[in-house]
């Protein structure tokens, strides 16, 4: 994988071309609805300072010198949202209400084209040595659609409708928050149970958006971004305007946004290609070669940071509790033919953790897993299993998990493991299956942050460890990394992380498909994101007509 | 005569009660439950907890269903478990919709079938009649999304005669609308035109050969004013019944037509509150299908009993 050595950045640049290479790909266009937050990258580069507390650097929003042109209205068709739709934050599950969101309200902590977090409402922070204790600048002389200015009981009002009493699925996420206390009209700090050096990173949710004090109109959202809403139907269309003099020079640069739910991938193809749209979201895999002849549209495509496709095992019971079935089953699945068949080349393998190589953390030296029947083979024979073991798995698990599986189970039979294949039903497949059976098949979101990754995903206290594989001492490495405000020395306590669950774990992540957006050519600014499709599902912000 | 039309009438409606009950009870018995299913793979059980209690999820089934029906019969059908939507105003501007596009297209497809049907019928065997017959059977055999690609791909895409894109919004001018949907109408007529036009057709036909028509043949009329005058009264009640079958279709089965041309109808909206489990939605879209349904093949009923001769005339 020549990927892995070239720098994010770098390789941001080189996902964008989509040129040359004809794979097209196929990432199960049915999207899943239950898109969690992916999520972006970590990384507060925190300097190894001596000094008791450890400043961080947040870049502000840097004033371009050349004015971009204005006006124009940007119609986005989009997968992604539903008839069932709200504007109320607790509710956001997938792309269309996150990019609505983004249009009428501003977050407390955005991130650059690299992942990293820079401040948003939030302007600045600096975290107490260990990380439990850390200060936010709350950004001054910005108001709200309503002409309210920001002060710090808004972030506070923000942030706590995702706490306590509430079905927000950020309320994990905050979990760890103890008090959030109002040090001035610009200040805020926020004590947390244990150390998390990314706190700013997790604090970039996309659920965190920041309304007035004491807001509960979803109908009607006030907010602090470039546009207002003009009207909403769910599942239907949302239709902003500008509200004029926004905040982020050079950002807010249309008239009017028009978001439209079109949830079919060739009518999102054919809305795109009869200029009917200006932009779109998820082209179909299998189709977007064709696209990329189109002397109209270009396409954008970001790497691996799409879905992180599994099969996972419970290490707890039999025979997944075997290490060397365990690595058979690594050794043994086609991650290349699968990429090839059911993706059209547009997804990355994965190397059986779901961390992505747009994370900084992620682990350069590990090399990547490549099938390799006579491995496969000879774990197998070494586990002396003999019983018969079977995968479930399901359109409800994503579009084409069917097909993994079969191919999955072609491979394994060329090493001499036979593995049965059982296709259960896709409804509630989430409740029934996932976390309840021995061995079945399951997609996750991109997390903020490696931290976020190894305790949701790996760890014994969390409710959604479906390898169910609890080692202490991978907890307490991810406990330590947390606080280490050592760059280096996280980075490498991240990459043994990386390395125990790939070695040691039960879950066989082959797969991380690739966004695929489309636009018209007069579009502008529409350069890949570490976190999500659409530029940061910002494109109304951020993008301009040429 | 009239008891017999009061007769379908109380019989529709108690069809509609009984249908309200299964509803009731088809969507309790939905595997997963709403809470789950609305906040998605990334639901802890503390908030799991939390919503199914707000939601009122811990109380008996038959309570609920008294509630709803009573609500729903008053046309108050709550409001929406996802985004808290008042569900009466939400579902209305797309039964609207839904009903605007299934008069469209049936107001090009029924004159157009029952019109081919009876020619067919007058010229039976004859190149008229299998042209008829090829084509409407070539339109009912291909799947609906492929002839609607088609008719995007060609019409839409390359000559750029029609939007590919045919959401309708309320503040479109009602010429606009017309255009905008032209291509599902279009659709949708190929997809109910063949039944129509071949029920027309082969219930004239077996009318042609009763005795009463040999005796109109004899009198020496001809073989168009047969089939117009004589035939087709006594042939009108399976048409209507073909006909309302296929109206209920227009109004209750075109989700796929809603994808592939994103048209904001109540097929999607039903969809989408299955997909959520967004139980009282689901239950109101069902109602109003199954009110739909019930309310055409009652009128068709009624309308067959009024043009059917012997009926009308009894003895």
């Amino acid at each position: 994988m020549a990927k892995k050595t070239l720098g994010r950045r770098k390789f941001l640049a080189l996902s964008a071309t989509v040129g040359a290479s004809a794979l097209a790909a196929c990432a199960a266009p049915a999207a899943p609805a239950a898109v969690e937050a992916p999520a972006a990258v970590p990384a507060t580069d925190v300097p190894a300072a001596p000094a008791p507390t450890a400043v961080i650097e947040v870049a502000t929003v840097a004033p371009v010198a050349s004015g971009k042109p204005k006006g124009g209205t940007l119609r986005i068709g989009m997968e992604g949202g539903s008839a069932t739709d709200s504007l109320d934050p607790r509710t956001y599950s997938d792309s269309v209400m996150i990019a609505a969101a983004l249009t009428v309200m501003n977050g407390l902590v955005e991130f650059d084209a690299a992942g990293n977090p820079t401040g948003e409402l939030l302007e600045s922070w600096e975290a107490k040595a260990g990380a439990a204790e850390w200060i936010f600048n709350v950004r001054q002389g910005i108001t709200f659609s309503n002409g309210k200015t920001l002060d710090a009981d808004d972030i506070i009002y923000s942030i706590g409708i995702h706490r306590g009493e509430s079905k927000s699925p950020a309320k994990g996420i905050l979990e760890p928050i103890t008090e959030i206390k109002k040090l001035g009209d610009s200040q805020i700090s926020i004590k947390l149970a244990s150390g998390n050096a990314d706190l700013p990173v997790l604090l970039g949710d996309y659920h965190l958006m920041v309304v007035p004090k004491d807001f509960t109109d979803w109908e009607k959202p006030i907010g602090t971004g470039a546009y207002t809403l003009e009207s909403f139907e769910p599942g239907v269309r949302l239709v902003f305007k500008n509200r004029g003099g926004y905040w982020k020079k050079d950002r807010g640069n249309f008239d009017m946004v028009e978001i439209r739910n079109i949830q079919d991938p060739a009518a999102r193809t054919a809305a795109l290609q009869s200029g009917e749209v200006d932009a779109v979201n998820r082209l179909d895999p299998r189709t977007v070669d064709a696209l990329m002849k189109d002397p109209n549209l270009n396409i954008v495509r970001t790497k691996g940071t799409g879905n992180r496709f599994c099969f996972v095992s419970r290490v707890t019971e039999a025979p997944y509790d075997n290490k060397d079935l365990r690595l058979a089953l690594k050794w043994g699945i086609d991650r290349e033919q699968i990429i090839k068949q059911v993706y059209n080349g547009y997804a990355v393998p994965g190397n059986d953790h779901t961390l992505d190589a747009l994370n900084p953390y992620y682990n350069t030296k590990m090399a990547q897993r490549v099938y390799d029947p006579d491995k496969a083979a000879f774990h197998f024979k070494k586990s002396g299993i003999t019983s018969a073991f079977e995968l479930q798995t399901s359109e409800g698990a994503w579009g084409s998990a069917v097909d993994c599986a079969q191919i999955y189970q072609e491979s394994l039979k060329k090493a001499g493991i036979t593995m049965g294949v059982n296709k259960v039903s896709a409804d509630g497949y989430w409740d029934n299956v996932w976390l309840k059976v021995p061995f079945c098949a399951v997609y996750w979101g991109r997390r903020l942050s490696a931290d976020q990754v190894f305790r949701q995903i790996y760890g014994s206290a969390s409710d959604w460890n479906d390898s169910n594989w609890k080692v202490p001492a991978f907890d307490d490495l991810v406990m330590n990394a947390a606080v280490e405000l050592d760059n280096a020395k996280r980075t490498e306590m991240y990459f043994t992380c990386q390395e125990m669950i790939a070695e040691d774990g039960g879950m066989i992540c082959f797969a991380i498909t690739d966004y695929l957006d489309g636009y018209s050519k007069k579009v502008m600014g529409t350069e890949p994101h570490a976190r999500y499709d659409l530029n940061d599902d910002r494109i109304s912000e951020k993008g301009w007509f040429a | 005569m009239l008891r017999i039309i009061a007769t379908r009438v109380v019989l529709g409606i108690l069809t509609l009660l009984a249908v309200s009950i299964l509803i009731f009870a088809a969507t309790e018995i939905l595997p997963g439950d709403v809470a789950s299913a609305v906040l998605g793979q990334g639901a802890t059980p503390e908030t799991l907890r939390v919503f199914r209690k707000e939601l009122g999820l811990d109380r008996p089934a038959h309570v609920r269903y008294a509630e709803w029906f009573t609500g729903a019969i008053q046309g108050d059908f709550g409001k929406a478990l996802t985004n808290k939507r008042d569900i009466l105003t939400s579902v209305t501007p797309r039964l609207k919709n839904t009903l605007f596009l299934a008069g469209y297209a049936a107001l090009i497809a029924v004159p157009l079938s029952v019109a081919l049907g009876i020619l067919a019928a007058i010229n039976e065997g004859k190149l008229a009649d299998r042209l008829a017959n090829i084509i409407s059977l070539a339109t009912i055999s291909v799947p609906e999304f492929f002839i609607a690609y088609l008719l995007i791909l060609f019409l839409a895409v390359k000559l750029r005669y029609f939007p590919s894109l045919s959401t309708v919004f309320a503040d479109m001018p009602f010429a606009k609308k017309l255009h905008v949907t032209a291509l599902p109408a279009v659709t949708l007529t190929m997809l109910v035109a063949a039944h129509m036009l071949r029920m027309t057709r082969s219930s004239v036909l077996s009318i042609m050969s009763q005795p009463y028509i040999e005796m109109a043949f004899l009198k020496g009329l001809s073989r168009s004013r047969v089939v117009l005058t004589h035939a087709l009264p006594n042939a009108a009640a399976p048409i209507i019944t073909v006909i309302a079958l296929n109206l209920a279709y227009l109004i209750v089965g075109v989700v796929v037509i809603e994808v592939v041309f994103v048209y904001p109808g109540i097929g999607q909206f039903m969809v989408d509150g299955v997909s959520k489990r967004d139980l009282p939605v689901v239950q109101a879209c069902g109602l109003i299908f199954a009110s739909a349904f019930i309310t055409l093949n009652t009128v068709a009923d009624v309308l067959s009993i009024l043009v059917n001769p012997r009926l009308r005339h009894p003895i």
